[in-house]
């Protein structure tokens, strides 16, 4: 069963913490389809958060299609990540070299990058949690 | 009792001694099925406020009520509200097994093994008497002691104050643990705003004796925005929104506002503010409201 | 709520168990030691006729035992101080009432099984010391009637039940409205020493109108059984009470001079110096509480405490219901 961590210092909402760390246990093959996520009561009792909170990144994943809530029993992953998303990686991959190229050109550097993409990051993130 | 009751209501509310008033003219709303996080300076009157909602203390002026009732009205409302007071007071020379004999003759509705399970869990002996235990330990037990039984509604009154940082993190993981069991409503205060944000969703702050904010975590920091801008004249922000605090130097002015809509001024750029930043805004500005004006570089007003 | 009151007080009404225990065994062994010596004396001096001189010739108890004995004046004032006062003011001070009145049981219920239960133990105890006292007296009281007098009084019968009940209930009263659990200990033993002593040596004389007789100067007052002397004197020829002279057979004491025309010295027997008293007119007189009120005495003053008890009760439960913990 996956285990969760939270960084208290990243910036980044703990319920998207938990979807990312799902969401990277897939890619990694550690989680597959059927397999059991942690119960609400487990996680919030042992990362010290809000049950509401690991709600919220469960209906997500819910919501994404990523796993599914059986009632009584727990939540459980219903896809692997698929070899169409490694494709689509590699081509956004691709798009975000040639992106970094140009910052550079620009005259940024690494730090600046960062904190443009954190920016359009966290202001996506808001966007959809809208 | 309705779906809309709410955990706690207070219109009023005020308590005074001798001269000074500990909490004045307090309303609020809390409603269930949230874990609200109770924040102001020391003095500001959280204990007041936690006291006269467990029946402790008696209000000077106005009324509370716990989930329609009032504080300690006759068994039946004790029975529903759980209570730890700051520093967990229990009988020192007692052991945790007596503590559980107590809280089972002294309520009828009483889950007596839940608390031992949770207890051998966190490897707390049951017999060793609890002036020994250490204040993480003692304030684990004080934890399952109201948790067994079973209250609706449970007030801790800095409850991880005095705890090392290991110790608060079990404490609150037990607390987010029973709160996911469902049917609890929490209201913990505490000056540490870090340790809140993890397991409260709401938020109630006061400073000097008064509410400053009652709300959904969220929803208050989506009002909050920090403006930067050039040093200029404030009059239209201050008219148009809520300013909590204001900082000028030489050439920029930042100010922590609560909106009342959206900022027409382009000079002015929004910023999101985190919960342990707000909360301090808010605390500093009635703290010093002069000092804001001072830290600009060689500025004046 | 009663396991709670007893797991609080366990420890210490076991030490006070063991404490009567020793001080009953004591009483037992030295009191039929001296109902044995008392039983004795009368058989032999009712063969010889001298039972009237017993006073002088029977010695029973010892100094140390009668002055144990006058030391229970001072377990009702222990229990108050030491039971009574920590009662509320100790569970205020150290915070615990945070943990008790938050549990399902109301203040009053709380109050009502502590000072029930704390009262109850301090009369069974202060009767059980009073039972064993008053037993120990028998021979002493039958010996010196003097049980109705201050002190003897007090250690016997049932007020000392009273004196348990009321000091608790003060204690108790006493811990509530004062916050410090020393400050309210000092103030229960003052308070209690003040009243006691008030009651006993000005109250008590008035609780029935004392009875003056007057009688010949020849005799010894004619009352029966252990009566309570107040005043006693002598009645001049001109009518008037002087309590400056105290006449009785075998004894004259000063300090008004007996009349010139009696005879008296050393060689004259006091009787026929008493009889010319008599008939210059001298009479004695004395003021008394007769022997036969000794029991509606105790009960008059048992009343009197229990009826303190209750109300100090009273103010408590009120204030208990009215205070910020």
């Amino acid at each position: 069963m996956i285990e969760f961590h939270l960084n208290n210092r990243s910036g980044v909402a703990p319920y998207l913490q938990l979807i990312r760390q799902v969401r990277q246990a897939l890619r990694l093959g550690l989680l597959r389809a059927g397999d059991q996520l942690p119960t609400v009561k487990d996680v919030a009792g042992s990362l010290a958060i809000n049950p509401n909170t690991v709600l919220k990144a469960y209906r997500s994943l819910e919501y994404e299609g990523l796993a599914a809530a059986k009632p009584g029993v727990g939540t459980f992953v219903t896809k692997t990540v698929s070899d169409e998303s490694v494709v689509a990686h590699q081509r956004l991959s691709m798009e975000l070299s040639a992106w970094v190229g140009r910052a550079q050109q620009a005259g940024l550097d690494f730090e600046d990058m960062e904190a443009l993409f954190q920016r359009a990051a966290r202001a996506a993130a808001q966007e959809e949690a809208v | 009792m309705s779906s809309t009751t709410a955990a706690i209501e207070a219109h009023g509310l005020g308590k005074r001694y001798g001269h000074r008033w500990a909490l004045a003219d307090c309303t609020l709303t809390i409603p269930t099925g949230h874990v609200a996080g109770l924040v102001g300076p020391n003095g500001a009157g959280k204990t007041t406020l936690i006291s006269l909602a467990t029946g402790m203390l008696a209000p000077t002026t106005g009324t509370v009520e716990v989930l329609g009732g009032a504080p300690a009205d006759g068994p039946d409302q004790l029975a529903r509200v759980g209570y730890v007071a700051q520093n967990t007071p229990t009988y020192a020379a007692l052991s945790v097994a007596d503590h559980l004999r107590l809280g089972a003759h002294m309520n009828p509705r009483w889950d007596g093994d839940s608390a031992r399970d949770r207890l051998s869990r966190l490897n707390i002996p049951l017999d060793a008497a609890v002036g020994t235990l250490s204040g993480g330990q003692r304030a684990q037990v004080a934890l399952a002691l109201t948790l067994a039984k079973r209250p609706k509604v449970l007030l801790l009154d800095e409850p991880v104050a005095a705890l090392d940082p290991l110790a608060r993190r079990h404490f609150l993981g037990t607390l987010a643990d029973a709160v996911a069991e469902g049917g609890l409503t929490v209201v913990l205060s505490s000056h540490l705003v870090a340790d809140l944000e993890r397991v409260c969703d709401h938020l109630i702050l006061l400073a000097s004796s008064r509410v400053q904010l009652c709300g959904d975590i969220d929803a208050l920091l989506a009002e909050h925005r920090v403006l930067v801008g050039p040093r200029k004249d404030t009059t239209a922000i201050e008219r148009d929104h809520t300013v909590v605090q204001t900082e000028r130097t030489a050439r920029q002015t930042t100010m922590l506002v609560r909106l009342n809509g959206p900022v027409a001024d382009p000079d002015w750029e929004a910023a999101d503010v985190g919960l342990e930043d707000m909360v301090l805004a808010y605390m500093g500005a009635d703290a010093a409201p002069a000092i804001a004006e001072l830290t600009a570089v060689g500025g004046q007003r | 709520m009663t396991w709670v009151i007893w797991r609080q007080y366990r420890a210490t009404a076991a030490i006070a168990g063991a404490i009567l225990a020793a001080f009953a065994v004591l009483l037992l062994i030295t009191g039929l030691q001296d109902a044995a010596r008392w039983h004795a004396a009368l058989a032999s001096c009712a063969k010889d006729g001298t039972c009237g001189n017993l006073a002088q010739t029977v010695s029973l108890g010892s100094g140390l035992l009668t002055a144990l004995t006058t030391l229970t004046l001072a377990v009702p004032l222990l229990f108050g101080m030491f039971w009574g006062s920590p009662a509320v003011a100790r569970e205020r001070e150290t915070g615990t009432v945070q943990f008790a009145w938050t549990q399902s049981v109301t203040r009053w219920r709380w109050l009502s099984a502590k000072t029930g239960w704390l009262l109850l133990a301090g009369a069974v105890f202060g009767g059980a010391v009073a039972g064993i006292v008053t037993w120990w007296y028998a021979p002493l009281n039958a010996l010196h009637q003097h049980q109705f007098t201050p002190v003897y009084f007090d250690i016997q019968g049932i007020v000392p039940i009273g004196y348990a009940v009321f000091a608790m209930a003060l204690g108790i009263a006493a811990g509530t409205l004062i916050g410090r659990s020393l400050a309210a200990l000092a103030v229960t033993g003052g308070v209690f020493l003040a009243i006691r002593l008030v009651v006993t040596y000005w109250v008590r004389v008035h609780y029935m109108p004392a009875v003056t007789t007057i009688y010949s100067v020849t005799q010894n007052l004619p009352s029966k059984g252990a009566y309570w002397p107040l005043v006693q004197g002598v009645v001049l020829p001109g009518g008037q009470l002087s309590t400056s002279l105290t006449v009785g057979p075998g004894y004259i004491m000063g300090p008004l001079p007996i009349p010139a025309s009696c005879p008296a010295g050393q060689d004259q027997p006091i009787s026929s110096t008493l009889a010319c008293m008599a008939r210059l007119g001298y009479r004695s007189f004395a003021t008394y509480q007769p022997g036969y009120r000794f029991w509606p005495f105790q009960f008059i003053e048992t009343g009197i405490f229990v009826a303190l008890a209750a109300a100090l009760i009273a103010v408590t439960f009120l204030v208990v219901r009215r205070r910020d913990a």
